[in-house]
């Protein structure tokens, strides 16, 4: 009876939860470490505004538009005097991941290739009409805060726009 | 010289359990067939008793050991059934370590974040927004206009800057639509 309590193997319950524990410690550690690399992705935050353009007898731009209305009432838009807001959509672009950007004309889709300098975006943006025909494929190199505003003169002096900015 | 006198019973006791091994005792006993008679009585009897009293009392350990074992047994080997108990039981055995381990690994954990080299979050997210009087005009790095012929024309005012690129359907393209 004394004989088997000295040789009950004690010492292995003790020693091989510790080394389990330390590997724990390890997995937590990385898990949590982990999700922090996916994180450092660089991205940038972009808005793009769809909106029509024709003339009419009174002037109206669309409250959503506010923040574009001095340009719009400069040439070359001030061939029109009505814009609409079409569709509105803010999107985190991943570096060089291709976003689609949901249009009620068309469609169209956002590509950042790389912040410049802390202070630019350089974006590829290309945008198809209704019928899915290729309007513009263009890569510009924008500050942050600033506009490329893509226009596609339609007949009967209408225009479909689209407005991009990135922070 | 007088015939030694007749050991008493308290004598007789005390020699038998050894506690009065005085040589004229015992010369007295050698020459007393009566003592001496009691004197082994008195010593077999005494035998009898020890051991009774040693068989008893290792009747008595082998119970009490096998009862103590049972219980240690009990308490090592848990009558785990299920998965949940398993588990329940382990961590009710380890809670300490299960303790320790957690609170390393925060502290691990929390050097890693501390010490890691790289960008932080918000050094992987912004982007500077300079006050437009330091910004420069957007540039044009490629431009394709399938179908179309295009304008680019540059607009800046004091909220921002922006490029306008114009696009106007070939004559063919602008009957389609």
């Amino acid at each position: 009876m004394i004989e088997r309590a000295v040789h009950r193997p004690a010492t292995d319950r003790v020693r091989r939860p510790r080394r389990s524990l330390a590997v724990l410690a390890l997995a937590i550690a990385a898990a949590l470490a982990a999700p922090r690399l996916g994180r450092a992705d660089v991205t940038a935050e972009c808005d793009f505004i769809e909106f029509s353009a024709t003339s009419g007898d009174k002037p109206a731009i669309d409250g959503e538009l506010q923040q574009l209305e001095k340009k719009l009432k400069k040439p070359p838009f001030s061939t029109w005097n009505q814009f609409k807001l079409l569709a509105r959509s803010h999107k985190a672009l991943a570096k060089k991941k291709p976003e689609p950007i949901s249009l009620k004309n068309g469609s169209a889709t956002a590509t950042l290739v790389e912040i410049v300098d802390k202070s630019k975006v350089r974006l590829t943006v290309t945008m198809d009409d209704a019928k899915g025909k290729q309007v513009a494929n263009n890569t510009a190199t924008v500050e942050a805060g600033d506009y490329v505003i893509y226009v596609h003169s339609l007949p009967r002096n209408e225009g479909h726009l689209l407005s991009v900015s990135c922070k | 010289m007088s015939r030694p006198s007749t050991p008493s019973d308290l004598e007789l006791m005390a020699h038998a359990d050894g506690e009065h091994d005085d040589p004229e005792l015992a010369a007295r006993f050698d020459g007393d067939a009566d003592a001496r008679a009691k004197l082994d009585a008195i010593q077999q009897l005494g035998e009898l008793v020890r051991g009774h009293l040693e068989l008893s009392a290792d009747d008595v350990h082998d119970a009490k050991f096998a009862a103590m074992w049972r219980r240690i047994d009990g308490q090592l080997v848990a009558p785990a059934t299920g998965l949940w108990s398993r588990v329940s039981a382990w961590f009710d055995r380890y809670r300490s370590h299960v303790i320790t381990g957690a609170i390393s690994a925060g502290a691990v954990a929390a050097l890693a974040l501390v010490l890691r080299p790289g960008t932080t979050d918000l050094a992987a997210h912004a982007i500077d927004v300079r006050p437009v009087a330091q910004r420069a005009a957007p540039e044009i790095d490629s431009l394709e206009t399938p179908g179309g012929s295009s304008t680019v024309i540059s607009l800046a005012d004091d909220d921002s800057n922006a490029a306008v690129i114009w696009v106007t359907p070939d004559e063919s393209d602008a009957e389609e639509i």
